[in-house]
């Protein structure tokens, strides 16, 4: 048995800017090892991450001192376990179910799409990760939710604020702040909904979660809203720009891809390649051997998803590259165990179904003309933040 | 040990050795039954090792608990009477020669 060992050099700025040859000496090297920065122990092989997040009385979600509390105003089931979790998960699956997505939002999202790259100018060079994908993300998840009235500019605003405050890990007030008006704009806005969802009940997850036979607390409906924006837009929106780049950098298998309509696997491929939630972090309740050291008991441990989709154990030593057509084997994008991406067949329609087919329909000839000049970022979430493409 | 046998939706067999005590999805997993995908790896939350039983082993498997048939509700291709979730039905010596039918998508 080994000392735990620690890694004094990286820094979070290191893996914000490019992980991936960070994570594949880890794998070879330092498995599991304590990044001293931060405290937080990474584990990168993906038999350890699949195992810690299927293993949930050892890994436990529940972290009393997140910074996720302040910034949501409750404790909300990203950070619970067992029935409890399960009680306010199930409350909401139902509207991202493949059922509800086939009848209630299939067509709907489809016009939505259409209507959104309509109005993209052919011909022209656009940020597509601006102009597209952050919006259509948006708006997407506005009607799943049953938010349909809020602007595509305050469903991406309010999803970053979130995100800023849940990883405050600092605890900055300003943050907090912001997250705190942000908070009130959306209570006020669900306060002004409760009466359409009761008179008008729908699939989306209010009405879902209002109408239930036994609902959940009022306080954890609105928790679960917010998660559903911190949690949902950012995903389909990096999701969406890393298969684009995967696949105008790559023209073989963007030919291949258009001729044969291969875009569900365009899409596997592309949350494998880079996931967009990288990294989640867990709880030991008390002392476990990972691989060949032993961990205490009540130490963070942080799951790198990322890493586990390149493992050569799995993907041999092309696992770094974008390959459409390599040998499907299951990835951990949408993670593992009981806090599986409740959005993962939603996911997986939206983008593979109808995104993908719909906007190289129109733009077959879609270029990216200069990829050094996109910039890829992001330790928790990762995805590019600009996609300059020309539209054809 | 026990045989088990796998009929996708278009009616081709496998059949496999399944260790009793062991659930359907892992067995399945574990022998490259590629209609079954068990992403959630067991824990019953995302219906992707939605599987049908033939009503003889219906007829033997441990029943449903009510977590399973509200994630069924969520699986992708039609449920029935038989559906299942994979990861939720224990395999037992009194399953030998029995059929798990295959739905034709879990996504």
């Amino acid at each position: 048995m080994l000392d735990l060992p620690i890694n004094e050099a990286v820094t979070l700025a290191d893996l914000t800017r490019d992980p991936y040859p960070i994570y594949k000496r880890m794998r070879a090297e330092t498995p599991v090892v304590r990044m001293a920065q931060t405290n937080r122990i990474l584990v990168t092989r993906a038999e350890h991450t699949k195992w810690i997040k299927e293993t949930p009385e050892i890994f436990s979600s529940d972290d009393p001192t997140t910074p996720m509390k302040p910034a949501f105003q409750a404790q909300t089931l990203m950070r619970k376990d067992g029935a409890e979790h399960r009680a306010e998960r199930m409350a909401m699956q139902p509207a991202f179910s493949p059922k509800v997505i086939r009848t209630d939002w299939a067509d709907l999202y489809t016009r939505l799409a259409e209507d959104y790259v309509s109005r993209l100018p052919r011909g022209e060079t656009v940020d597509l990760f601006r102009d597209l994908c952050g919006p259509i993300a948006a708006r997407i998840l506005a009607h799943m939710l049953g938010l349909d009235e809020a602007s595509d500019e305050d469903m991406q605003r309010w999803s970053q604020t979130l995100i800023d405050g849940a990883g405050n890990f600092g605890y900055d007030p300003k943050l907090f702040e912001l997250s705190d008006a942000a908070n009130a704009e959306m209570n006020a806005l669900f306060d002004s909904l409760i009466s359409r969802h009761r008179a008008e009940p729908n699939n989306s997850a209010f009405s879902t979660m209002l109408n239930a036979r036994n609902p959940i607390p009022m306080s954890q409906v609105y928790a679960n809203l917010k998660i559903a924006i911190g949690g949902g837009i950012n995903e389909p929106r990096d999701a969406l720009a890393t298969i684009v780049y995967g696949l105008l950098t790559n023209p073989d298998q963007f030919e291949e891809v258009k001729r044969q309509a291969l875009w569900e696997d365009a899409f596997e491929e592309g949350v494998r390649w880079v996931a967009p939630i990288q990294v989640s972090g867990r709880r030991t309740t008390q002392e476990v051997q990972i691989g060949d050291v032993f961990v205490g008991p009540g130490e963070a441990v942080m799951t790198i998803q990322a890493s586990a989709n390149r493992d050569e154990t799995i993907y041999g030593e092309d696992g770094e590259l974008f390959n459409i057509f390599r040998d499907k084997h299951p990835h951990q994008a949408f993670g593992s165990g009981p806090h599986h991406c409740a959005g993962a067949q939603v996911a997986r329609r939206t983008l593979g179904q109808i995104m993908l087919p719909l906007l190289f329909d129109r733009f077959p000839n879609m270029t990216l003309d200069d990829p050094a000049k996109v910039i890829w970022s992001g330790f928790g979430f990762r995805g590019p933040l600009n996609l300059p493409v020309t539209l054809n | 040990m026990v045989k088990l046998i796998f009929e996708n939706a278009q009616g081709s067999r496998q059949i496999v050795d399944a260790r009793v005590g062991d659930n359907i999805m892992f067995t399945a997993v574990s022998n490259g039954i590629a209609e079954v995908v068990g992403e959630c790896g067991g824990a019953a939350m995302c219906a992707t090792c939605h599987v049908y039983l033939s009503p003889e082993l219906a007829e033997i498997a441990d029943p449903k608990q009510e977590i399973e048939t509200e994630m069924l509700d969520c699986a992708a291709a039609e449920v029935t009477d038989f559906s299942r979730l994979g990861c939720q039905v224990q395999i037992t010596a009194e399953m030998e020669g029995m059929v798990v039918h295959l739905p034709e998508s879990q996504v």
